[in-house]
């Protein structure tokens, strides 16, 4: 197995594309550090030195509007805010934090979708260039069974999306702290769950934050791995896996608004986040729920992936 | 002889429509087994089961006693194959295709490697990415990658096409060297009469999905009856005399004189009819019949036969 991989990661990496998206993806980190900067820099004036008698004041502003709200979602929300509030005039945490290395590291986190891109575009192709190559047919007649060869090449995928990830993490921490230096005492992230608050390393709420905001793109490489596989056609896959990374969540968003059924729309699902620091997106959904939904989806396409790649007649 | 590859009444259907119909044959260790037929016959939808690109409807496929069906590694792990072009990766080196190749059998060392690239004649040029490869070192190149393992059965699906007629004959001896001092079955296909005759042991003929033949190519070129060409003057009267004194034989009018198919024996006899008659005997010659002449002969009956 560890042959296959290393030969997929050869054909990968023996390609120019592989290294154009690279660049593209430090280029735009380095855009996106430039431009925050700059930013940086114009609002630097405004310190608040009296800033735990502005929470307070916050607060009560806050209180108020709970009390007059209708929603349960809103009611939940300002208690939220209430307790972070609460706990940093308490524990003296500066909410107003220089803007530092995490702080781009966490801004930069953003760009998960173009490293998302990146990565269905390689695995919508790992299957489908084999039958437009015509190289399938000699790599189908080894002693390995056709199942070993699929697993090889989601591997190679997760690996290449892990690879894609941990250069935007690394490098953007590295120019993150270029830019705007390392804080003197890391602040700890404030974590807010049924009513408790609780302080959390900061890098290890970036790694997290990194994690959560990967779901979504690995179900869509995923996808695009199935489709590659079942239809043999990378642009196919690579269409239809992009049209979705850009506007799966805005359509689930608008159809979540009529239909209870939104929930089991793939992209109700692939924010964890909404369950610790949001509202979901449909009423009554669940963490447990959006796992398990998440799992079939997964082993859905793995199936279709698997099932026809196995079976099929290699006629290219 | 040793038997290695063995097909048992194998039939192909594709939506409905039976692409292969009940093919049996066998080949064996140490020979070079041609598979004839016109485009479109069926070859390489037999050589895609035999190597497991494609599932068998019925029947069954085994290699060195090892079902295709069941057990793929264990039967696919003595073949090494050619489908069609030996489609490698563009961007790849030529060795790092081999390599990649090599990584996916068990126990094939970096040695083994170089002697294979020597052995194909590619040593020169094998660091050279594929893509600024001629047709004749790719075809090299996808030999190089089915030698690796050193396979007892080694399967080329028309291996000479696009080649020029000096890299013919470079495949056509490798084949031949490859079978004798190796042992190894070689099993070719090809639409390409002459090139088979010269380089199989064994031929089989496929038609519209079915084996209608399998021979020795020396039998199969060689009938009971040979044609003859008689050079003589005046043909006409050759021809008349001939005809009366013979009259089942088959005979008819050639490009010098006329052309007649009888056996060895009956010449002395024919020749003194001829003289006693006055005519003038410049030349007899017998005509080898080419496979291609067979080969049209048995399609053709096949056909005749199926259509009466």
């Amino acid at each position: 197995m560890l042959n296959l991989i290393k030969n997929e990661w050869m054909k990968i990496f023996k390609r120019p594309g592989t290294y154009v998206m690279m660049a593209i993806l430090i280029a735009v980190t380095i855009i996106v550090g430039i431009f925050f900067k700059y930013q940086d820099n114009n609002n630097k004036a405004a310190v608040d030195k009296n800033w735990e008698q502005t929470l307070q004041q916050e607060n009560d502003a806050l209180k108020k509007q709970m009390d007059q709200s209708q929603t349960k979602i809103e009611k939940k929300f300002y208690q939220k805010e209430i307790a972070i509030n609460d706990y940093r005039i308490k524990h003296h945490i500066n909410p107003h934090e220089k803007y530092n290395v995490w702080s781009f590291v966490k801004d930069a986190s953003e760009l998960i979708i173009l490293a998302g891109l990146f990565t269905i575009i390689v695995s919508a192709g790992i299957v489908a260039s084999e039958f437009n190559w015509g190289t399938i047919k000699l790599l189908l007649i080894r002693p390995i069974n056709r199942t070993k060869i699929l697993t090889s090449k989601y591997l190679t995928v997760l690996m290449f999306a892990l690879f894609m990830l941990g250069i935007l993490f690394v490098f953007s921490m590295a120019l993150g702290a270029v830019l705007f230096g390392m804080p003197e005492n890391a602040l700890p992230y404030l974590n807010y769950n049924n009513g408790q608050v609780t302080e959390q390393n900061i890098v290890v709420h970036l790694l997290i934050y990194y994690g959560l905001n990967s779901i979504k793109m690995m179900m869509l490489v995923t996808m695009a791995f199935m489709i590659s596989s079942v239809f043999r056609n990378s642009s196919l896959a690579i269409g239809l896996s992009l049209f979705l990374l850009f506007t799966g969540d805005q359509f689930t968003a608008l159809l979540s608004l009529k239909f209870a059924w939104a929930k089991y729309i793939l992209f109700a699902n692939t924010d964890l986040m909404q369950y610790f620091e949001g509202t979901p997106m449909v009423e009554g959904m669940t963490l447990t729920f959006s796992i398990l939904m998440l799992l079939l989806y997964f082993v859905v396409f793995q199936f279709f992936a698997f099932f026809v790649f196995k079976k099929r007649d290699v006629a290219a | 002889m040793e038997k290695i590859v063995e097909l048992r009444d194998v039939t192909k259907v594709i939506k409905g429509r039976t692409i292969i119909d009940n093919i049996s044959f066998q080949v064996n260790k140490g020979e070079v087994f041609g598979f004839l037929g016109p485009n479109g016959a069926g070859k390489t939808t037999t050589i895609r089961m035999i190597v497991g690109l494609m599932g068998i409807t019925s029947g069954d496929i085994t290699i060195a006693g090892a079902s295709i069906k069941t057990q793929f590694e264990d039967a696919v792990r003595h073949v090494g194959a050619i489908v069609e072009n030996p489609e490698m990766y563009k961007f790849l080196t030529g060795y790092q295709n081999l390599v990649h190749y090599a990584r996916m059998t068990k126990g094939i060392t970096k040695e083994k490697i170089a002697e294979t690239v020597e052995l194909v004649g590619l040593t020169d040029r094998i660091n050279d990415k594929v893509k600024t490869y001629s047709l004749g070192m790719r075809q090299r190149l996808g030999l190089a990658q089915c030698l690796l393992h050193d396979p007892q059965v080694l399967i080329l699906d028309e291996p000479t096409n696009g080649l020029d007629p000096a890299g013919i004959r470079e495949i056509r001896d490798y084949v031949r060297l490859l079978a004798r001092e190796k042992n190894m079955a070689v099993i070719v296909s090809s639409h390409l009469l002459s090139e088979m005759e010269m380089m199989c042991d064994r031929i089989g003929i496929i038609q519209n999905g079915k084996l209608i033949d399998v021979q020795l190519v020396q039998e199969f070129v060689q009938s009971t009856e040979s044609t003859y060409e008689l050079e003589v003057f005046p043909s006409d009267k050759a021809l008349a005399l001939i005809e009366t004194t013979y009259p089942n034989i088959r005979i008819g009018r050639s490009r010098n004189g006329i052309s007649i198919e009888v056996s060895k024996e009956e010449i002395p006899q024919l020749v003194k009819i001829l003289v006693n008659e006055d005519i003038q005997v410049f030349g007899i010659k017998e005509i080898a019949k080419t496979l291609e002449d067979r080969f049209l002969e048995v399609t053709k009956e096949k056909e005749a036969a199926t259509h009466a």
